[in-house]
């Protein structure tokens, strides 16, 4: 025994050893695909060499060809940009509206919080199905609503003009999301000790004085993770886009998470599908590493 | 003490390694498969019973469909459950795969190794499929001089056949004949009166006049007899009659007759806006028939062929068989061979809805019935998309167009002349 605990298995290595079928897991089943992935979008594979195994290497061509080629490419990233973004904003907002709300304990205020997580619970392809119909030209609620409060006169073209098929979606993505703001940050103002608030009070601090030197200082953290992984859980959004508009009309809503299904499984353009996803993983990538950058500066505070 | 737990982590980590391997193992055994298209994982499966040491195929077949409708998945099993029947070397079995699924799941698979034996798939995906290499060459195996051309063209690639056609169906106009009454109008043959009696039946509540106009195959499809009529291909949008199609599309719309909500409306979407009375006119497919007359059957509808530019012409649809290459090749063509048989085909054809692709069969398949007779005349129409393994591209292509065009995005000849540069650019031009 004593011969064996000399050298690499030293006791104080055991806890690699049980980190490594974890890092064998995660280099085959996430490393692989990544760096398969980035290959891929490194040769011109198409219905003709899929399964010859001839691919040519065409560096970064690919990758030229969607900038260039047409604008479908850089209207996708600018259509994720502003879905991310327009969603993350109002999400947030309403979401820390509705924590700071449920937060207060009233009468039936757990049941009813309970009941705001249903978005979040539905499946998306579901909740985009029912907002398609509300969403429609002649027959959608909203359109109804709209004209018999004589806020519109004319049926609005949801999603049908390209110029309002983002903002429904949006909207939609934005009901979704709200729960899940919500009750990250209901949870984080648990942890904030209401001896706080109580000193503050007597202090003669105001309610919006209180908000923003206690409550928010305090809840940063917490912000700050529920941004990050909003943002991470909206830039790949990819079924509501495709149940409600399938990118359209005229690719006014195709993100690039669309765009990249579109041109592997429909068009068959497998490499130029590949470089798009690419792209997608670097954003989410380095939005992640920032993400671990908060975490690790926290836990040194 | 720290010497057991020494130990213990040992055989802990032991044993997940242990299953670790395995599993690796496994996958390599799968690996060469990738590489050698020859090879499928299907193929041992057909030795298996064949050691009588007869030449007779044998072995299990699997067979991929996409139809969701119950009674379709009916008609297919009891086909197959004939033919399992019919002899006791070769064993079939159908598995489901959705519709939207199913070009994921055959080139996942075509690159894993994971495929069928044999595949009914839709009709203008069959080139690129055949490009790819998956489907066996069988042009040696059947005698298709008796088929309609449409449907053998899109089973064609560089003058081989790689699949026999299932079934066929085509577009027609579908009219609603109580509000034509009504408004006291004639059923339109040409696109000027198309378009003036499709604003007469326009009402608050009642559209002229529709067909799916969704920004992909499904919408291609609904879209070419108008370019086709005009005389042009599906390859010269940018052309006189290719603009003129865009045109009419436009002027559809703009008069309000044709609704702009058709680009988000399947097929399907299409149908229940017209049975629901919605929609006064609209084109659709053969295979709607069954589930309208069943769905309402005191609704006063008729088809007949869509209103022409210069010529008559129509959508050709449809499934086709396809023969996977490497997979049990000799029993799937067996069973295809059985498939084919005018009973087998007309069963499947008449509990289907759909029109069988050989003439001799469809000939006689509906006497009586003037509906479907109606749809197996415009069959002589009926035109194939394609064929060309890129035809995924130029239908994008062309869908983005009349898109375009419906919403507003782009004037026609815009339009046409972006379409068209992508098109010469996939030809080659």
């Amino acid at each position: 025994m004593t011969k064996i605990r000399k050298g690499f298995f030293r006791y104080d290595n055991v806890g690699m050893l049980f980190v490594l079928p974890a890092f064998i897991y995660m280099i085959s089943f996430v490393g692989y695909p990544i760096i398969y992935n980035f290959i891929l979008s490194l040769q011109n594979v198409t219905v003709k060499n899929l399964r010859t195994g001839q691919h040519e290497f065409v560096t970064f061509k690919n990758y030229i060809d969607l900038f260039t080629h047409d604008d479908v490419l850089v209207r996708s990233i600018v259509n994720t940009l502003v879905f991310t973004v327009a969603c993350l904003i109002f999400q947030f907002l309403i979401g820390f509206a509705l924590a700071l709300f449920f937060n207060r304990e009233f009468w039936l205020s757990r049941p009813v919080r309970g009941l705001m997580m249903i978005p979040w619970m539905i499946p998306i392809t579901i909740s985009g199905l029912i907002f398609k119909f509300m969403f429609s030209n002649d027959v959608g609620i909203i359109n109804f609503f709209l004209k018999t409060l004589g806020i519109v006169k004319d049926n609005i073209e949801w999603l049908t003009n390209p110029k309002t098929a983002m903002p429904a979606v949006i909207m939609t993505n934005i009901w979704i999301g709200i729960p899940f703001n919500m009750i990250l940050l209901a949870a984080g103002l648990t942890t904030i000790p209401s001896e706080l608030y109580e000193s503050a009070s007597i202090d003669g601090a105001s309610k919006v004085q209180r908000l923003f030197r206690i409550t928010l200082p305090l809840l940063r953290p917490t912000i700050e993770s529920v941004l990050i992984l909003g943002f991470i859980y909206t830039f790949k959004v990819y079924d509501l886009v495709y149940v409600m508009t399938t990118g359209g009309p005229v690719n006014a809503t195709q993100l690039l998470s669309t765009y990249s299904y579109k041109l592997s499984f429909d068009m068959f353009k497998y490499s130029q599908g590949a470089a798009v996803a690419n792209i997608l993983f670097i954003v989410l990538f380095l939005v992640s590493l920032l993400y671990l950058r908060f975490i690790d500066t926290e836990i040194e505070t | 003490m720290k010497n057991y737990r020494w130990l213990i982590a040992v055989l802990v980590l032991a044993t997940m390694l242990i299953g670790l391997f395995t599993g690796c193992g496994a996958k390599e055994e799968q690996t060469p498969v990738t590489e050698s298209p020859e090879v499928s994982t299907q193929a041992p499966t057909g030795s298996d019973k064949s050691e009588g040491g007869s030449d007779l195929p044998s072995g299990n077949v699997t067979i991929w469909y996409y139809w969701e409708t119950e009674g379709h998945q009916k008609a297919l099993n009891t086909l197959i459950q004939r033919f399992n029947d019919s002899q006791d070397r070769i064993t079939v079995q159908a598995k489901y795969v959705p519709f939207a699924d199913m070009k994921k799941q055959l080139s996942i698979g075509a690159s894993a190794g994971e495929l069928p034996d044999l595949v009914i798939l839709d009709n203008p995906d069959h080139a690129a499929f055949a490009a790819m290499g998956i489907f066996a060459d069988i042009t040696d195996e059947f005698d298709v001089s008796t088929y309609y051309p449409g449907p053998i063209n899109s089973c064609t690639l560089d003058g081989r056949l790689y699949g026999v056609p299932f079934g066929s169906n085509c577009l027609l106009l579908f009219y609603n004949v109580d509000m034509l009454e009504a408004a006291g109008q004639k059923v339109p043959t040409t696109w000027d009166e198309l378009l003036e009696v499709a604003k007469a039946l326009t009402t608050d509540k009642v559209y002229g006049f529709a067909h799916c106009a969704l920004q992909n195959e499904e919408g291609t499809f609904n879209f070419l007899p108008y370019i086709w009529s005009t005389g042009a291909t599906s390859y010269e949008i940018n052309s006189e009659g290719g603009i003129k199609a865009l045109n009419m599309m436009k002027k559809l719309v703009d008069s309000g007759v044709f609704p702009k909500e058709a680009i988000n409306w399947t097929q399907g979407d299409t149908m229940h806006q017209f049975i629901s009375g919605n929609l006064a006119m609209m084109i659709n497919g053969t295979w709607q028939v069954p589930t309208m007359r069943e769905t309402v059957p005191d609704l006063n509808w008729n088809v007949a062929p869509i209103p022409q530019d210069k010529q008559q012409a129509s959508g050709l649809g449809g499934e086709n068989y396809a023969v996977i290459a490497g997979g049990n090749e000799k029993a799937a063509i067996e069973f295809l061979k059985f498939a084919t048989e005018k009973d087998n085909c007309l069963f499947m054809m008449q509990s289907m809805g759909y029109i069988a692709p050989n003439s001799t069969i469809a000939e006689g398949q509906f006497t009586g019935d003037p509906i479907y007779e109606a749809f197996v005349e415009e069959m002589n129409y009926a035109m194939a998309r394609g064929p060309l393994p890129e035809w995924p591209d130029i239908s994008d292509a062309i869908s983005l167009a009349f898109n375009e065009v419906i919403t507003g995005a782009a004037t026609p000849e815009d339009a046409a002349a972006k379409a068209q540069a992508t098109i010469d650019e996939i030809l080659g031009k």
